[in-house]
């Protein structure tokens, strides 16, 4: 019961968690590094829910190997490769964006001498 | 919120819009079709087989359940199974079925990826741009054996990053995880010695050249095949080196551009710059 359940939903659970934890980390800090750490796990959330739609106890990479046959009998025994390599162009535009969210932030921390985004908006008025 | 609102209303505000994303979340899997008399190929997700492991699992044995509904996308040739290093002419003949779709059947799509990590890097270049700071700020130098260290592990980076955009249709791997390598060694050889200066020109010129290949690929399948990044290479044997035809070309310029684009990030990100505010 509890291996069954495990298997259906911990890489759902996991996924989710990982998005509202990002969630709570971007609505409550005031340290813009510490928002685009959030950001970032928000990113990661994302990534585990599309690779873990593809996936299946008994599927096997979808590649081919001396043993690895991604047909048996005529039918697809492979988990989908289609969301992985979604996940291959959202993780590389996860690192453009985050580097440029960091120069943006080294940026504000050369202006401003803060980084809390509170003190930022007083200094601005 | 205002910068005087109390704590604690912040963080029960942060939480409940955490809960109410939990359960919209659960909401719209309730609201998914039940049932095993639904054609569940018909379905773009496969979280609705998750849902019922044991089931998906009987069904999976007995070869019931991927063939339902299911139609071979050719009727005129009798159905063979693909063997490793035997089967020679398919469709595309990477081993590695990502990459086959990463490349080949969304190849333009790649090229916009490698658009979108350009245009992050010369952000990045444009943001941290400025003149290097007189005043240099004390540092400690890096040991002897730092600096001897990282240029014995660039070397052996260096060939790993090769080996694995190299073998992209293989196995694991590809250009991008490649290049990312290789840009790891030189932020060792940039660990090793304090003002280490690549060239600059170098790698500049290194990175729009890999970028013009890619064009030129596709360019060349345009013209021969009648379709942007078309392969137009044969696809030989399954599992051998030289196969899928131009999946190899491609991601070696993939690795030679990242690789080559996120040293000059390095590069920007670790020089100390200073600018003057207004």
């Amino acid at each position: 019961m509890m291996q069954e359940f495990l298997q259906n939903w911990i890489y759902f659970i996991a996924s989710l968690s990982l998005v509202g934890v990002g969630l709570y980390i971007v609505l409550t800090k005031e340290n813009i590094f510490r928002i685009i750490v959030g950001l970032n796990i928000i990113e990661s959330g994302t990534n585990l829910f599309m690779v873990a739609i593809a996936w299946h106890p008994n599927a096997v990479m979808p590649i081919y190997t001396a043993t690895n046959h991604l047909m048996v009998n005529g039918k697809v025994v492979t988990a989908d490769p289609l969301p992985q390599s979604l996940v291959l162009t959202a993780i590389v535009i996860g690192l453009g964006t985050t580097a440029l969210a960091l120069a943006i932030g080294i940026k504000i921390f050369e202006k401003y001498g803060t980084l809390d985004v509170r003190k930022i908006k007083e200094a601005e008025k | 919120m205002r910068s005087d609102t109390p704590e604690l209303f912040k963080k029960i505000f942060a939480l409940s819009a955490v809960a109410i994303l939990i359960v919209g979340f659960f909401l719209a899997f309730i609201e998914m079709p039940k049932g095993w008399s639904v054609n569940v190929n018909g379905r773009v997700s496969r979280l609705y087989i998750l849902k019922n492991v044991r089931t998906a699992t009987k069904l999976l044995d007995s070869g019931s359940f991927f063939a339902k509904g299911m139609k071979p996308l050719r009727t005129d040739v009798a159905y063979t199974p693909i063997e490793f290093k035997k089967t020679a002419n398919l469709e595309d003949g990477a081993a590695n079925v990502v990459t086959s779709i990463v490349v080949d059947y969304r190849g333009f799509d790649t090229l916009g990826e490698v658009t979108v990590l350009f245009l992050a890097v010369s952000g990045v270049m444009m943001l941290l741009f400025g003149k290097p700071r007189k005043e240099k700020k004390k540092k400690t130098e890096p040991s002897l054996i730092m600096y001897v260290g990282t240029r014995i592990a660039f070397s052996i980076i260096f060939l790993f990053g090769i080996y694995i955009f190299v073998h992209g249709h293989l196995t694991p791997g590809g250009g991008f995880p490649g290049g990312t390598v290789i840009a790891s060694g030189i932020l060792g050889l940039f660990l090793g010695k304090r003002g280490y200066n690549p060239n600059h020109a170098g790698l500049k010129s290194f990175e729009a050249l890999s970028g013009i290949a890619f064009v030129i690929i596709g360019l060349i399948g345009l013209f021969s095949v009648n379709s942007f990044l078309a392969n137009f290479l044969p696809t030989g044997i399954v599992g051998n080196l030289y196969s899928a035809g131009f999946v190899a070309l491609i991601y070696i310029a993939i690795g030679m551009k990242v690789g080559a684009e996120l040293a000059a990030m390095v590069d920007t990100m670790i020089t100390d710059t200073e600018e003057e505010w207004s």
